[in-house]
């Protein structure tokens, strides 16, 4: 793949987020897992976080979780390329990991402590003629939380 | 579980302050000094008798600004180190400072911290870091996670919440330093701007300017050096705890006190005093959230309780545990690398009985508690 390519979708972040072929949208969150004591990180890691063990291995984690809590960011940190305001979404997993993302696809009133979501992959570009990369979010695992129609 | 064993008894002998607030056209050089200089005077220690000083700031200022700020003091050659620990900056340097004399490396040390923070919503990543396409690096979205979650199981109401800066505020109003004064109703803080739901404006500590410092000496040294023992306060407890897992992993801004309750069972360990023991206290509140969720995690209230007895008036400067007497971060100010050792000076001048209108009655026993971005945490216990 040359890198010169602008359409070849980039992740966010590999350590975090594998694309799955040419896929912008198709994806997984990356993990390890520890051997020893069993527990998950999100991310990459060299010793369990837990155990100092070395015997870790990659996994992908689960693709929903539920919403742990949440916060409507109507004050952006500087650099967000997104829509203002933007939900995040702190999310747990049934691992174990809490992840931060934007949730997608929901209507301010529909968001609720516990509620399922799934993970969604979205390009992001920063700007008009910034960098574009996908981006894991969260989306109501449920469609009757949709606050748009849209998908 | 306590890896670090204290040795000589250490003691505080001076404090400073420069206001905090906003200082254009004074460098974090000359604002550094200046409470350096305070806290000099404050005890009538010579400045060839200071062995080492650390130096906590934040935000690049150009190098060695520590040395900078106090060249002008003179050119002793002492040790100079300039210590970054996210918000823990000065904490931390008061911890190394009070590391450094109880292990008997050196007799007498300077801790001190200035920061300048630019305006805007603070992140913890690079400009460039993949986490500003994520959305997660929002240091008070943060803690409005941690907000919306603590009113869900707790049952606090937002009016509870707001109660903490209207505290701050009256707190605030009577101290000269502050850089926040004027004083709030609960209406007033739940209507100001949202900026994280549920978290309002006046619900999040300013951004600032200021500094602060600190002397310290092992007692056993003081009449070498010709220093008063009668406003010496001592350092009972300082710890220092970073990175302390607790199964939901390494996502930095996914932060929680979670990581305060270690740190704080290491103080109470070393000094051999408990949370009833305890007669005032300053904590990190960043946002509103954070001072009962700290004050929970050091067990100086039950979980889950300390918005009530927020609202009850326990935590005023006349309840039975003052909380955040100078009007903390979110009304006193949050210069990063000036807050930890400003409230070591808060806690020193309370326990000296030296506070004026804001004053603790019998207050014999001081905690000072500071969390930086993601990781670190400080507890320390002074006593009279
Ligand atoms: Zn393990």
């Amino acid at each position: 793949m040359p890198e010169s390519s602008r359409n070849t979708p980039k992740s966010v972040d590999p350590g975090r987020l594998r694309l799955d072929g040419d896929q912008a949208s198709t994806g997984a969150l990356l993990g390890m897992r520890c051997l020893d004591c069993g527990i998950s990180v999100f991310g990459q890691a060299v010793f369990c976080q837990a155990c100092s063990s070395a015997r870790l291995e990659p996994v992908d984690l689960s693709r929903t979780g539920t919403l742990y809590s949440y916060t409507i960011v109507r004050v952006p940190p500087e650099g967000w390329p997104g829509p203002v305001p933007y939900v995040l979404g702190e999310v747990e997993l049934p691992e174990g990991p809490h992840i931060l993302a934007e949730v997608i696809d929901v209507a301010h009133d529909a968001l609720r402590i516990g509620m399922e979501v799934r993970l969604a992959l979205e390009e992001v570009q920063s700007g008009d003629s910034g960098p574009v990369f996908s981006v894991y979010k969260w989306a109501p695992a449920t469609e009757s939380t949709l606050g748009t129609g849209e998908v | 579980m306590f890896q670090f064993k204290p040795g000589r008894e250490v003691v505080v002998v001076g404090v400073g302050l420069h206001p905090f607030g906003r200082f254009r056209g004074k460098d974090l050089a000359s604002l550094a000094r200046e409470a350096v200089v305070e806290a000099l005077k404050d005890c009538a220690v010579k400045w060839r008798d200071i062995q080492v000083a650390y130096f906590g700031h934040v935000y690049y200022h150009g190098m060695s600004v520590g040395e900078t700020a106090l060249a002008s003091l003179g050119l002793t050659g002492i040790p100079i180190i300039n210590v970054e620990n996210a918000c823990s900056s000065g904490s931390t340097a008061f911890w190394q400072a009070y590391w450094g004399i109880t292990t008997g490396m050196f007799d007498v040390a300077l801790a001190f911290g200035a920061e300048k923070v630019p305006g805007g919503p603070v992140t913890v990543t690079a400009a460039d870091s993949p986490d500003r396409y994520i959305g997660g690096d929002h240091m008070m979205a943060g803690y409005a996670l941690r907000m919306r979650r603590y009113m869900e199981e707790t049952g606090a109401p937002a009016s509870a919440l707001a109660q903490v800066t209207v505290k701050a505020r009256q707190n605030a109003a009577l101290n000269p330093y502050a850089h926040r004064k004027d004083t709030f109703t609960v209406e007033d803080v739940l209507n100001s701007r949202p900026i994280a739901d549920p978290l309002t404006l006046y619900q999040c500590c300013p951004t600032s300017e200021g500094s602060a410092a600190a002397v310290l000496c092992a007692r056993e040294a003081l009449g070498r050096y010709g220093l008063d023992e009668s406003r010496a306060i001592r350092v009972v407890a300082a710890a220092l705890t970073s990175g302390n897992y607790n199964g939901r992993g390494s996502d930095h801004s996914a932060f929680s006190p979670y990581r305060t309750e270690p740190a704080a069972v290491q103080a109470y360990e070393m000094s051999g005093l408990g949370p009833e023991d305890v007669d005032l206290v300053q904590v990190h509140d960043a946002a509103t959230i954070g001072e009962l969720q700290q004050v929970e995690a050091l067990q100086l209230f039950p979980k889950g309780e300390a918005w009530r007895a927020t609202v009850e008036g326990r935590t005023a400067l006349t309840g039975d545990l003052p909380v955040n007497t100078d009007g903390g971060l979110l009304a006193m100010g949050h210069p990063f690398g000036a807050t930890g050792i400003r409230m070591v000076h808060e806690t020193i001048t309370q326990l000296r009985g030296e506070a004026g209108p804001r004053q603790v009655s019998n207050a014999r026993v001081g905690m000072a508690q500071c969390s930086g971005a993601g990781d670190v945490t400080t507890v320390q216990i002074f006593a009279r």
